[in-house]
């Protein structure tokens, strides 16, 4: 049975340690900075609390890397040398050197790297992925997509400097989905709240061109109402055009009391089978990987790919002018 | 594969759901989907060359080969026949709905598959649609307080072929989907159905068609629910998806709309000529098929029994039954 250990304990790991609970594997335990955090993980699910890494790494197969993307680097590193298998969340960096110091030092050990670029496995933008693949729209022309919702204060994601704000933390999710439909970014060019000064606000509109010649438009927003959450899709094609929202009706629409019985709660959902949760499905993949040699459906590459892009937006956010993907260095 | 697979067999390929369980079956590494038989021959060997197995000449051939169990797919009147064949010689059948054709021929296979120690599960696949089983949790906690009322529909596209065959199908829409529905609310509520009347309609949607295309029932539920079902064959072959299954439900505490099917990306092809709902929820077939191998590996009684196919089958026939006296029927129905 294979064995996992989980770095950073916070909100995602809880989400992946749900996914791990499906499959036939051990979960050893938990390192974080704050040892009490791994210590209530311990506590909560089970498995020890490691005192360091390199004490969690001698006693897994797996390392799940669930912490901020700038402190990824030192913790792949570490796996990477002791020969264990990775997952990490999204985005694979928070600068490209990082990013690229990661994918090499992992093909280097020879060991898997699988980033959790986890809209790949969302079933409606799978479905959406199989269809162009099947030839219903044709060659695919233009590509939009969004992910809008509100500011959340948080130590990590809304320091700019720290997250790459809602351009590289959420933007890298429409990227690596854009990049998987349409093929490589040519160029990219962004319009954005994100160097606008406005307290609590990050949004932009960027624009891209594949190198296929296709263009792609991405709305990423932390500027909505509260709870606010938004997705679509819509690609065309020269064979026809295909569409989703997630405004769209769901398969459960309840208006029933609440608790109180002073008034209604609207609710509307739309629920999976328990493997079907993108979550799940992403883990129970990177298994598939590791024990059948399933082939990875995000690739080191696309990982590297997913931040480089994703900074060249904020670049070009930055300068107001368009970023050659081929041509393009971070200024650090 | 794992060591020790689960030897299945498919038992005719009339019905297409056997496409999806076959696929279902070869998507786990615990099964070995064996080879197909099916009465008619260009058929069978069509799909067993699709699905790359081998097609046996006679049910006895297929039945030799060391199965744990069967998938019977067969046309509604033939899989009281088929099931003749395999009880005793499986440990398990699965067999698509309804039932059979009669209530006579239902208690055969009851009676016999009880006889020879075969667990019979019948394939009412939307238990296993995740809204539904959200909703069954949510019945289960008492979440709406009292439920008055539940409408239903289970609408569909004219399947044509064997399905507006009087004989082999047994009734057209009617059979065709009250029994999947009838089944939810059955299992939903752990009760049965009391009373049914039926306006039912041939050739209403498809002109000169024989069969009923049109099923309108009203029934009450031993629990004191009272409700609706729509039963027709009325999606065109240009709308946007197959059919639906949507119960909504008006309760004490306020109501409840589910729409089983109501998770797809909307493609419009240009080879295809139209637009198309494409869906991406969680497979249902999977669910029931995963629940049939669980069943045979683990030994543990069927989920969906004989019993609770014949007693959804029992609601179709006495919707036709109230059709052609105009008044209500009662349940169950003397035999």
């Amino acid at each position: 049975m294979k064995r996992v250990g989980i770095v950073g304990a916070g909100n995602i790991a809880r989400v992946h340690l749900a996914g791990w609970q499906r499959l036939p594997v051990e979960i050893v335990g938990y390192y974080d900075t704050v040892p009490a955090a791994a210590q209530r993980f311990s506590e909560e699910y089970g498995g020890q609390a490691f005192a360091d890494l390199p004490t969690l790494l001698n006693q897994v197969d797996i390392v799940d890397i669930c912490t901020p993307a700038h402190v990824h680097k030192e913790s792949v590193l570490a796996a990477a040398g002791a020969g264990r298998a990775i997952v990490c969340e999204k985005p694979l960096a928070r600068h490209l050197r990082d990013a690229e110091a990661m994918v090499e030092a992992c093909a280097t050990a020879g060991v898997p790297l699988f980033v959790a670029q986890v809209v790949r496995f969302f079933p409606e933008f799978a479905k959406a992925k199989a269809a162009i693949d099947s030839g219903a729209i044709g060659k695919p022309g233009v590509i939009r997509t969004t992910r809008a919702g509100a500011f959340i204060q948080h130590p990590v994601f809304s320091n700019f400097d720290l997250s790459g704000g809602v351009i590289l933390d959420v933007g890298v999710h429409d990227i690596d989905f854009q990049r998987w439909c349409m093929g490589e970014v040519e160029r990219v060019f962004t319009r954005s709240l994100t160097f606008a000064g406005i307290p609590e606000r990050d949004h932009a509109l960027i624009t891209l061109r594949f190198t296929g010649g296709a263009v792609g438009h991405i709305e990423v927003s932390w500027a909505g109402p509260p709870r606010h959450w938004r997705t679509r899709i819509e690609i065309a094609g020269d064979g026809g055009l295909l569409e989703w929202d997630r405004e769209e009706p769901k398969p459960v629409t309840q208006v029933v009391a609440n608790e109180a019985g002073d008034g209604h709660i609207r609710t509307e959902l739309s629920p999976l089978a328990p493997d079907d949760d993108p979550y799940a499905a992403e883990l129970a993949h990177f298994y598939d990987h590791l024990t059948m040699g399933t082939p990875l459906r995000v690739t080191p590459h696309d990982a590297l790919m997913g931040v480089k892009v994703g900074l060249a937006a904020i670049e070009s956010a930055r300068t107001g002018k368009p970023v050659i993907i081929a041509e393009f260095d971070e200024r650090e | 594969m794992l060591e020790n697979p689960t030897r299945i067999g498919l038992l005719s390929f009339a019905h297409g759901h056997a496409h999806s369980y076959t696929e279902s079956l070869r998507r786990r590494r615990d099964v070995e989907v064996v080879g197909v038989y099916d009465t008619d021959v260009a058929r069978g060997r069509l799909a067993a060359t699709r699905h790359e197995l081998p097609f046996y000449a006679t049910v006895d051939a297929l039945l030799a080969q060391e199965l744990d169990g069967v998938i019977i797919c067969a046309e509604n009147a033939n899989h009281w026949p088929l099931a003749q064949r395999a009880a005793g010689r499986v440990r398990g059948i699965l067999c698509e709905k309804p039932i059979t054709t009669t209530l006579a021929d239902a208690q055969a296979m009851i009676d016999r598959c009880a006889e020879t120690s075969t667990k019979l599960q019948i394939a009412f696949p939307v238990r296993y649609a995740p809204a539904v089983r959200w909703l069954k949790t949510q019945l289960d906690a008492d979440a709406f307080g009292q439920v008055y009322a539940v409408q239903t529909t289970n609408h569909g596209s004219m399947p044509g072929g064997w399905f507006a065959d009087p004989v082999l199908a047994g009734g057209g829409a009617v059979i065709d989907h009250t029994v999947h529905v009838i089944d939810l609310l059955r299992w939903l509520w752990q009760t049965e159905v009391t009373e049914v009347y039926a306006e039912v309609g041939h050739g209403l949607l498809h002109r000169g068609l024989a069969i009923d295309d049109v099923g309108l029932l009203s029934f009450r539920l031993a629990n004191g629910i009272y409700g609706t079902l729509d039963t027709s064959w009325s999606r065109s072959r240009n709308y946007l998806t197959w059919g639906d299954v949507k119960i909504d439900l008006v309760a004490e505490k306020g109501v409840v709309y589910v729409d089983a099917f109501r998770q797809h990306i909307t493609v419009s092809s240009h080879g295809a000529g139209k637009t198309r709902w494409e869906p991406w929820g969680s497979d249902m077939d999977q669910g029931l098929v995963n629940d049939f191998i669980l069943m045979l590996r683990a030994d543990h009684a069927p989920t969906i029994t004989g019993e609770d196919g014949l007693r959804a089958l029992e609601v179709a026939l006495a919707a036709y039954q109230s059709a052609q006296s105009g008044q209500p029927v009662t349940l169950p129905l003397s035999s």
